[in-house]
């Protein structure tokens, strides 16, 4: 009886255990971020990075706040980032959920409808965005927004719209069918029940949503690169690349620009996780469970 | 009131024509008034070398998350299933997901430290009496990094979604097991695992999407697209546009990507998404 208890107790430290190194590997680089932007540049350069800092400096955020030289500062770039993501996520959300809405009641009505749509959305969610390099260059220039905040935003139109309209096809379910019928029946058109009774209770589904969709534009790194090429154009993921370092005088630099181009997603996460979690989870189908 | 999601959804279709339409002329900087070649593009692609190098490297970087992914991710998921704290589970869980929350070039800069022969892991294991790893020294260990690379970033969603279906495994079942004498080894390969099935496809056919899409990892990591280290596919679509500057051999290039990836996408959405979202 008593060996059969230390066995378990034993199972019990080598299970937690063996979780544990998987969760500082996973902590590591995070660690390694945190702490170099912390250390002075000629510690950064020299000392193992995965050691404290000797000395505490912040000589390092000064540097990449305000910039140096030919490397442009990342205080516009945030400023950017900040005032194009958020009106982007929201916006993309809220016609997102009432495209999804759509192609849901068309499910009975008529089901080809709803199955090209949900493949069209799915397809813009996960298509490389890389294959619409040349057309997208090409429409933009031709209506006069490329290399600007409106050709940016359309671009991430182009492909977070869809994306939110998947995530909210996937959360839309949980509504029963019998409220949409009653509410039909007391006379309600389209646009209200979608307003005054679909909304409501796919609340968390749209906040999983929007938090998904909020860090999707925030660390999307490719449509910038393409679209806004001019520096004073530059998003944080894009500015933030000049300060890759390794070289010349970005050693501690380069640690800080990693901290402040995730500083943001990083609050969320740890406030928010939960939401973007589930937002991933509905990329599956909602693995039920979580 | 769908107006919006179908505009840009027709968006997408209409650019992807166009890219179509793009690979079938012979446009590039040095031929700005574009004629109609038809497959010229294509068979000019298929003697690039760069071609043939990028293929190996997306499929070498695909395959290889698929796998590890996978195979971690189970692992993984089934230590957390045995945690018997929920609050526990639900933190490992986020921090085996956060890696996807941080924007790549961020996630790019500190590997490239970690990766550093003198003051990056390589010190930590010459501490430990531990060969160290040559990360950089030949163009297979770089690549096989970035697999590493890849892992930790993607290695959370495998995770979730086996974690996913072995919580939704009937309670009674495990139950009735734990009672016949099961040990935890044959309750993780008799019962979860048979009945993980959506959870293999889900997570195969989300890691192989990811990482068939990767692009500003190995660009950040090698410093640009010109690399021919790093080059996936991808980053090749962006070297023939920015670098070569023959759009019309990029937008061919595109098309054979969108193709791979619809063929991939578009089952998945209708017999898998769809199906288990609005099963009644």
């Amino acid at each position: 009886m008593n060996s059969k208890y230390v066995v378990r107790v034993i199972k019990y430290a080598i299970l937690q255990l063996v979780v544990a190194i998987f969760i500082i590997l996973w902590l590591t680089p995070l660690y390694a971020m945190l702490v170099g932007g912390f250390k002075s540049n000629m510690e950064a350069a020299s000392a193992p990075i995965l050691l404290l800092p000797k000395q505490f400096s912040t000589e390092a955020y000064y540097f990449d706040w305000f910039g140096f030289g030919t490397l442009i500062g990342l205080e516009f770039p945030m400023i950017r980032q900040l005032l194009i993501t958020i009106p982007v996520a929201l916006a993309s959300v809220v016609f997102g959920s009432m495209g999804a809405y759509f192609f849901y009641i068309q499910m009975e009505r008529r089901p080809w409808v709803s199955n090209i749509g949900f493949s069209i959305i799915s397809l813009a969610t996960f298509l490389p965005a890389q294959t619409l390099t040349v057309p997208l260059i090409a429409l933009t220039s031709s209506i006069g927004i490329y290399q600007t905040y409106w050709g940016l935003a359309f671009a991430y139109f182009i492909f977070y719209l869809p994306t939110s309209a998947l995530l909210m096809s996937i959360f839309l379910p949980v509504v029963p069918n019998y409220l949409i019928e009653s509410a039909r029946l007391d006379g309600a058109r389209d646009w209200s029940i979608f307003w005054h009774v679909i909304f409501p209770l796919v609340l968390p589904g749209f906040l999983s949503t929007l938090i998904f969709v909020f860090l999707m534009v925030w660390q999307d790194f490719f449509t910038p690169l393409i679209i806004a090429t001019k520096p004073s154009l530059y998003m944080l993921p894009v500015a933030a690349r000049q300060y890759v370092g390794g070289y010349a005088i970005l050693y501690n630099r380069s640690f800080a620009a990693g901290v402040i181009t995730s500083l943001v997603p990083l609050i969320i996460f740890a406030f928010l996780g939960r939401y973007f979690i589930r937002g991933l989870a509905a990329l599956g189908g909602g693995a039920k469970g979580i | 009131m769908a107006i919006p999601t179908l505009f840009f959804g027709g968006i997408i279709v209409f650019l992807l024509a166009w890219n179509f339409v793009v690979s079938l002329e012979n446009w590039s900087l040095f031929n700005p008034v574009p004629k109609f070649v038809g497959l010229a593009s294509y068979f000019y692609l298929f003697t690039q070398n760069y071609f043939y190098t990028s293929i190996s490297h997306t499929i070498l970087f695909t395959v290889g998350l698929v796998a590890v992914g996978n195979i971690l991710g189970l692992l993984l998921a089934a230590l957390l299933y045995f945690l018997p704290n929920n609050t526990q589970r639900a933190v490992y869980l986020s921090i085996f997901i956060y890696p996807m929350a941080i924007p790549p070039t961020a996630t790019a800069l500190v590997w490239l430290w970690l990766y550093n022969p003198q003051i990056g892991i390589d010190w930590l294991l010459l501490k430990l009496h531990l060969p160290s790893i040559p990360w950089f020294a030949t163009p297979l260990n770089t690549q096989l990094a970035l697999v590493l690379v890849e892992v930790w970033e993607y290695t959370g969603l495998a995770v979730l979604f086996y974690l996913a279906s072995f919580l939704s495994v009937d309670r009674s079942i495990i139950e009735a097991a734990r009672l016949d004498g099961a040990s935890s080894i044959n309750l993780l390969f008799r019962v979860l695992l048979p009945n993980s099935m959506n959870g293999f496809i889900i997570t195969t056919a989300l890691l192989f999407l990811f990482s068939f899409r990767i692009f500003d990892i190995p660009f950040i990591m090698s410093g640009s697209a010109t690399s021919p280290t790093l080059m996936t596919l991808v980053t090749y679509i962006y070297y023939l546009f920015a670098y070569s500057e023959y759009f019309s051999v990029a937008a061919a290039l595109a098309t054979l990507v969108a193709v791979i990836a619809a063929i991939v996408i578009i089952p998945y959405a209708l017999l898998g998404l769809k199906k288990w979202v609005f099963r009644r």
